[in-house]
């Protein structure tokens, strides 16, 4: 599957409710080869906007302040949601199991 | 000489960017309109653009990376792309505008048909593209804009009245003879001309050109500090000569010959010479810089090997792209348009490009990963963000003016 | 040649924020291409997902003509697609450097048809500038 099928997909959870869209795919290295390889441990959703703007809603990372602050605010409220909770692609959305859990999106604690 | 030498890019950014045909004759029209009373604006670009090329030849010199990678890894392929295409109508517009200059120009020393000189002179550009090092072309350019400050020794020369300009510039007012909407679809201009994009696109690029890294950092901010005021001083000398001449004759500004009037009458055919030598080499600096950037901003874009500093062989596409730019140049000047019309309506779309360009490299100055330790200190943050207010500004009045003022008729 | 810690196993990578847009280098920083999509694994599409299907791995960056369809939407036959195969990725940093050189690569292959067709026949095309 290639990645921009996925990001920008709509998102539902178990009983049809709209959660939002997909601005990311999040991959964890593992093994020891060169490169490690990278298996997709989630998606980043966000309730707001399809474009996940500058990356500044997960890195505290500095920036003029007032741009920082206000993008943010829009995107506010995005989350990670864990491979394990997706329960099917399709052409259209992105299916969720139920009592799928919102995760932490930051990176800043676990930035290799 | 070496001295000098060490801030041609900058100089050569300057000149193409500031005093390029476009920004010849709209000074000039400004002056013989206004006075000085739009001095103001310049000294408002000249910060804008120091801040920013400075900003965006650290981010070259520390992190390697252009300024065009920035823009579409930070905003997205699509708004990249709108970004590119608005940059790529422009860098064009100037293009064919100055080449149409160079022409121009020639005729003011052969009187022949400029139509001639098209082809020749695009087919210069191209040779310098094609085969000089990057130092020899910044130099030679460099060298000989200096003769534009034969606009400044004309103000000089012409004796006016010291008094009167200062008061146009520092207690600036709309004359009677013209609209406010004019007045500021003007300062627009003037402020988009001075902010241009594709200054920041060449010195950026011309920064790892120049293979500047973090120790040169001194070098780079003398070149911005230098060559942009430097720009700075020979648009306002500009306007200046034209206020001083043509305003009180109210002489309208139609074509190059009454942009050198002021020259001519103060100083003869000696000042006459200089100044067609600057000229020349302004706008041939320009039309390297605008070919260039067209190069760079597509290659970098797209992720195609790019530079002077590479064989043609081994940036196939970079070189490709740059003689399909001059081919349309030149085929756009055949259809016989005005190439100073074209320049007016270019620089107002430049305003309008402006907000894509600086977003993502004031962002990306603030970006550790990108810069480390060299990010942008709280100052240049605070600037940055009254600038980008400005710019936004700018950018939505632009075109509204353009229409209303029918571009500043 | 010892393995960057940016491609060392624990390492969190957003595909979005670290891989798309980035430019690629090869090992003389040679700009190779930027990335335009990434591939993954085949998954299961338009049904359901059994639990404990394993997640899927890159297998490469890819660039092309994926650009347009991932701007304008669609999907270009696996045959358009230009693949940098993952295990060639050395570094992942503000641009990505692999370990292969660009000519051995198919992504490079409109640069070398131009250098062969169109600039090595003009005069002073193989020539450093003077």
């Amino acid at each position: 599957m290639i990645l921009s099928e996925v990001i920008g997909l709509r998102v539902l959870d178990a009983h049809g409710a709209a959660v939002g869209r997909v601005v990311d795919a999040r991959f964890r290295l593992e093994g020891g080869g060169t490169p490690s390889t990278a298996r997709l441990v989630g998606l980043i959703i966000s309730p707001r906007s399809a474009s996940s703007f500058l990356g500044y809603e997960r890195r505290s990372s500095g920036g003029p302040a007032l741009v920082a602050r206000l993008l943010r605010w829009m995107h506010r409220g995005s989350f990670l949601v864990s491979w394990e909770s997706i329960a099917g692609f399709y052409d259209d959305r992105v299916e969720l199991r139920a009592g799928y859990e919102r995760l932490d999106a930051s990176l800043d604690s676990t930035e290799g | 000489m070496k001295r000098i030498f060490a801030v041609a890019l900058g100089v050569l950014t300057a000149i193409g960017g500031f005093v390029d045909i476009g920004d010849l004759v709209t000074n000039a029209v400004v002056g013989s309109r206004f006075g000085l009373s739009l001095a103001w604006v310049v000294i408002v670009g000249v910060v804008g653009i120091c801040l920013f090329a400075n900003m965006s030849g650290r981010v070259g010199a520390v992190s390697g990376r252009a300024t065009f990678e920035i823009i579409r890894e930070r905003l997205g392929p699509r708004v990249g792309l709108a970004n590119l295409g608005a940059s790529f109508f422009i860098n064009l517009m100037t293009l064919t505008a100055e080449i149409g200059g160079i022409a121009l120009a020639l005729q003011l020393i052969t009187g022949v048909d400029p139509a001639l000189f098209g082809p020749l002179a695009a087919f210069a550009v191209w040779v310098i593209v094609w085969r000089a090092k990057f130092s020899q072309l910044e130099n030679a350019v460099g060298i000989l804009g200096l003769s534009l400050i034969v606009f400044v020794v004309a103000v000089f020369l012409l004796g006016p009245d010291w008094g009167d300009l200062a008061r146009q510039a520092v207690m600036p007012t709309v004359p009677a003879s013209e609209q406010p909407a004019t007045y500021w679809y003007y300062a627009i201009a003037l402020f988009g001309a001075a902010m241009t994009p594709y200054e920041v696109f060449f010195f950026s690029s011309g920064a790892i050109e120049e293979g500047w890294k973090r120790k040169d950092l001194g070098q780079e901010r003398l070149n911005v500090f230098v060559g942009f005021p430097l720009g700075g001083v020979l648009s306002i000398a500009i306007a200046a000569s034209a206020a001083i001449v043509l305003l009180p004759q109210a002489i309208a500004v139609t074509s190059l010959s009454q942009v050198v009037l002021p020259v001519v009458q103060a100083g003869g055919t000696i000042a006459f010479c200089f100044l067609v030598v600057g000229m020349l080499a302004a706008f041939f600096g320009a039309a390297l810089e605008t070919t260039l950037s067209s190069g760079y901003t597509i290659a970098q874009y797209f992720g195609w090997s790019w530079g002077k500093f590479r064989r043609p062989a081994q940036a196939a596409r970079f070189h490709v792209v740059m003689i399909v730019g001059l081919v349309l140049a030149v085929g756009i000047l055949a259809t016989g348009v005005d190439p100073i019309l074209i320049t007016e309506y270019s620089v107002v779309f430049s305003a309008v490009a402006l907000p894509l360009t600086y977003l993502p490299i004031l962002i990306v100055a603030n970006d550790p990963d990108y810069m480390g330790a060299d990010v942008n200190g709280r100052l240049a943050n605070a600037l940055g963000l009254v600038y980008l207010v400005i710019i936004l500004v700018a950018s939505l009045a632009a075109i509204p003016l353009m229409i209303i003022t029918g571009a500043g008729a | 040649m010892t393995k960057s810690p940016t491609v060392r196993a624990g390492r969190l990578i957003d595909a979005n924020l670290h891989l798309l847009d980035r430019q690629v280098l090869d090992p003389e920083n040679m700009p190779v291409a930027t990335v335009d999509d990434v591939e993954l694994d085949d998954v299961l599409w338009n049904t359901p997902l059994p639990p404990g299907t394993p997640a899927p791995v890159v297998t490469a960056l890819l660039s092309g003509p994926v650009l347009a369809t991932r701007i304008f939407g669609g999907r270009p036959p696996e045959s358009r697609w230009h693949r940098i195969a993952w295990t060639h990725v050395v570094e992942i940093g503000t641009a990505i450097r692999i370990g292969i050189n660009a000519n051995e690569l198919d992504v490079s292959w409109v640069e070398r048809w131009l250098r062969d067709h169109v600039i090595r026949r003009i005069p002073g095309g193989s020539h450093d500038p003077e």
